[in-house]
């Protein structure tokens, strides 16, 4: 076997012998993907930029919110609050590396609980009925062999964020055995975070998880948990990412 | 997931460099179309890049790197099969394989080409950086004897088509 061995292998490096050409072509392309300055310092610029309306808008909205917990007429202060919000904007995402500018509409959440910006060329809201959570997923439906990508937000009224945590870590565990530890985070949401990736993330269509268990503002907490595949990381994960920067508590 | 940073630019290309050649030839091979050789290589070196923070070091660096790359080859495959019908230069087409000076050097990799996959890329990742069985069941997730033996059945092919080919060059010779 030895000789068909040896010129099988012979065989194949000589018909694979124009890699050698091919590496510094593959070379330049990857060092213009992943080294090229400009790029970075143009989207610092920008995200500095996007950050500041939403913290105008949050700054003012957390003041009527406040008030509203504490007064009789506070489903009319939602109503001005919302009218804080404009139906439509631009913002600035960082998709795949690059900037891309986006208009976002405003959505509001089950039971007027919260309200966020969904790009709706790409996204649709489907509002949960009775226990189910409203359901952020892709307008147009994905092909069958893909996974689930959706972003489902739910409150859970009566369970304090440190406890849900722990039940919703073990309850993931089962799904995604390498889920990472819990990690406290303030972006874009301020709560616990939880990312799983099955299978270790070495296919394009290994499924991912990407969870964040936050406070409600009163005893209770919310859930928001991101769907998605490996290779949609950087696409869908990152447009959820920006979602969630908008994202604001209404009651 | 994103490790951007984790890994200078000089010892990025140091390892791209390293390892970058064995790779392109296998994405030829397994691809069949050194067009898509390239993206699937550049693709997988991206994914090293920025999820290198998930490899675990305790383990050989290669078979990681050739998981993504096959799962790359085959996912690229899977795209261009679903796009509308588009000639690419291939490996079977090409003039320096199926010629007849080609002799059987190209009968060998003809013969390697035509294999279904499940012998052909284990050939391939064999023949081209040299894997053994065990290396090889860790790139393809699969058990080492199932590795074992579709390589015994996809060299006994070769050797098959080999003793065909040589017993044809000597009636050739007889009968000049």
């Amino acid at each position: 076997m030895k000789n068909i061995d040896d010129r099988a292998k012979k065989a194949l490096m000589d018909k694979t012998s124009e890699a050698g050409q091919l590496e510094q072509e593959i070379w330049s392309r990857l060092e213009n993907e992943l080294f090229t300055e400009p790029q970075t310092a143009a989207r610092k610029v920008k995200s500095m930029k996007k950050k500041v309306l939403p913290l105008i808008i949050a700054a003012a909205a957390g003041i009527l919110i406040a008030f509203s917990f504490q007064t009789e007429t506070g489903m009319a202060l939602i109503d001005r609050i919302k009218e804080m919000f404009v139906p439509e904007k631009e913002v600035v995402q960082s998709i795949e590396g690059m900037d891309e500018e986006t208009n976002v509409q405003l959505n509001e959440g089950k039971d007027a609980e919260y309200v966020i910006y969904i790009d709706e060329e790409r996204y649709k809201m489907i509002k949960g009925e009775g226990d189910r959570p409203d359901v952020i997923t892709t307008k147009e439906e994905l092909p069958e062999n893909f996974p689930e990508v959706s972003m489902t937000i739910e409150q859970i009224p009566d369970t304090a964020p440190d406890t849900l945590v722990s039940q919703y870590e073990e309850e993931l565990t089962l799904e995604f055995p390498e889920l990472r530890p819990v990690e406290q985070v303030t972006e874009p949401v301020e709560g616990y975070q939880l990312h799983g990736i099955q299978n270790g993330g070495q296919k394009w269509d290994d499924e991912v998880v990407h969870a964040y268990v936050i406070s409600n503002g009163k005893e209770g907490s919310f859930v928001i948990t991101e769907r998605y595949f490996l290779e949609a990381a950087e696409g869908h994960g990152a447009r959820f990412y920006a979602m969630l920067q908008e994202f604001q508590i209404l009651e | 997931m994103d490790n951007k940073g984790a890994l200078d630019k000089a010892s990025f290309q140091e390892l791209y460099q390293k390892h970058a050649n064995f790779a392109i030839r296998t994405a030829i091979a397994i691809t069949r179309n050194p067009e898509i050789a390239k993206d699937a290589v550049q693709e997988t070196f991206i994914r090293v890049y920025r999820h290198l923070s998930s490899y675990d070091a305790s383990l050989p660096f290669e078979p990681w790197l050739y998981r993504i790359l096959v799962n790359e080859c085959n996912r690229l495959l899977k795209e261009e099969s679903k796009m509308p019908a588009y000639h690419h230069p291939d490996l079977e087409n090409d003039e320096r394989i199926s010629s007849p000076s080609g002799g059987h050097a190209a009968d060998l990799v003809e013969t390697i080409q035509s294999m279904e996959d499940l012998y052909r890329i284990p050939l391939i990742l064999k023949y081209i950086k040299g894997f053994s069985e065990k290396e090889i069941a860790d790139i393809l997730e699969l058990n080492q004897n199932t590795v074992k033996s579709r390589l015994f059945k996809g060299r006994q092919n070769l050797r098959q088509l080999l003793e065909i080919a040589e017993q044809e060059a000597e009636l050739d010779e007889k009968y000049r």
